[in-house]
């Protein structure tokens, strides 16, 4: 693959990944569900992870986990670390366990925002504030409706992936 | 192990902890400044912001006017009641304030002031994109002399939040359910002081509570309670909401009243930022 392709791959996921930001940040949150307002990004970090493997996947994490400090409020850099990790192990995780395919996707989200909430819920118990009860009940909400969307997000990477080129060299 | 880490991106993974490591210092370095990259982002996003909610309004708008104009009607009907009790009030209050004036001058006492010198007004633009904190993005930023810790009140004076971060035409407020929300707060019927307080359990409700409470203060529902302005951060005076209950902690020692605030934050289109004030006391 060219140096002109890999720019043109990753500028289609990029573009890709607008209409997720779009939804999650500007059309979801005004109609909470449970009501909870689903995390899209780290779905779609996830997705392209489940596809592309491990060092595709830590890099899109990479660039969604900052995209994610921009647009969340008081996350001071945690997400850049939390998506890029959350996309090098769902890659691995996919390559060497489990399916490249929408189950393989599934249960990698599943873990990918259990972790992220379980990280936020201990960053809150260390600073003294939240009940354990309430935070996991949104985690677990949160969670539950974010899953919902793992469908349509997998199904929009999985249209980009099938029109890209496939080998990434960096 | 190595190995495994070294084809699956370990260069990519120390690059991620360099740039949260950055971003952590920018943030706490900046105070409450937005760092460039979530200046850039908001900023950018700002014409999507507006034309979304431009569009949200006008539906909204279209949907009020088709099916709520016999909801409108008898809400109207109750208002003009209102008026009128309060406009009977009011004359009671202007010969109260007459008399205070008066007895003032006898004393030599200054007279009690409370102005905002400078008012921005901002649309609301955006909600919080977390579960995990209540709050607003606004249309105004540092651009217009917004700064950090400053206080956004509704058009009827009840405090929506604290501004918690600014960008160039763009700012974060922390509405007063957030879980990091703690201000000084004022039960108006008794005077007593106490510390307003976001609650995570209570933010889901969109509540809040009010804890540190005086020693034997009988609150009752319905209680009106103010900001102090103890400190000189905040004005004092701005009405946060009111006592729906009181309830006793998970130690079972103390006391503290849920608190509903006085505004609506699920429907809020217009805010006010006060980027100045004077209080007399």
């Amino acid at each position: 693959m060219t140096t002109q392709d890999f720019f043109i791959k990753w500028g289609v996921y990029a573009l890709a990944l607008l209409p997720v930001w779009f939804c999650e940040c500007f059309l979801l949150n005004r109609l909470p569900l449970l009501p909870v307002t689903p995390m899209l990004l780290p779905l779609a970090a996830v997705s392209v992870a489940v596809l592309e493997g491990a060092v595709a996947g830590a890099g899109f994490g990479l660039g969604v986990g900052m995209l994610c400090d921009a647009v969340y409020f008081g996350t001071n850099g945690a997400m850049t670390i939390g998506i890029c990790v959350a996309g090098m192990v769902a890659g691995a995780l996919a390559q060497y366990l489990l399916r490249q395919n929408l189950l393989g996707c599934l249960l990698c989200s599943l873990l990918a925002l259990a972790a992220i909430d379980a990280v936020r819920i201990l960053a809150r118990l260390l600073r003294g504030s939240g009940e354990p009860g309430a935070m996991l009940s949104l985690a677990g909400r949160e969670i539950l409706v974010s899953l919902l969307f793992v469908f349509p997000v997998y199904a929009l990477f999985l249209w980009v992936y099938r029109r890209v080129p496939k080998k990434t060299v960096l | 192990m190595k190995d495994f880490f070294r084809r699956n991106g370990l260069l990519i993974l120390i690059a991620a902890i360099l740039l949260a490591l950055v971003t952590a210092v920018v943030s706490a370095l900046l105070g409450g400044v937005a760092d460039p990259f979530s200046n850039l982002a908001n900023v950018l996003t700002t014409p999507v912001r507006g034309a979304i909610n431009a569009v949200v309004n006008w539906t909204e708008e279209r949907y009020s006017d088709a099916f709520e104009q016999e909801q409108l009607k008898q809400e109207n009907e109750e208002l003009k009641k209102r008026l009128a009790e309060l406009e009977e009030k009011e004359r009671e209050y202007e010969a109260a304030l007459q008399e205070n004036e008066r007895l003032r001058n006898v004393i030599d006492l200054r007279p009690k002031e409370r102005s905002f010198d400078e008012l921005e007004s901002a649309m609301v633009t955006a909600r919080s994109a977390s579960n995990w904190a209540s709050t607003l993005t606004l249309s105004k930023g540092s651009a217009q002399g917004v700064e950090a810790d400053d206080c956004v009140v509704d058009g009827y004076w009840n405090l929506v939040g604290i501004v918690a971060e600014v960008g160039e035409n763009w700012c974060t407020v922390r509405t007063l359910i957030d879980s990091d929300t703690e201000l000084g707060g004022q039960i108006s019927r008794t005077g007593g002081a106490a510390i307003l307080e976001g609650d995570f359990a209570l933010m889901g409700e969109g509540k809040l509570k009010l804890t540190f409470l005086p020693e034997n203060s009988q609150l009752m529902s319905g209680d009106l309670v103010t900001t102090s302005g103890r400190g000189g951060v905040y004005p004092s005076g701005l009405v946060a909401g009111h006592v729906e209950e009181v309830r006793t902690d998970a130690s079972g020692i103390s006391q503290y009243a849920v608190i509903v605030p006085e505004t609506d934050l699920d429907n809020l289109k217009q805010v006010f930022i006060i980027k100045d004030f004077t209080i007399v006391e």
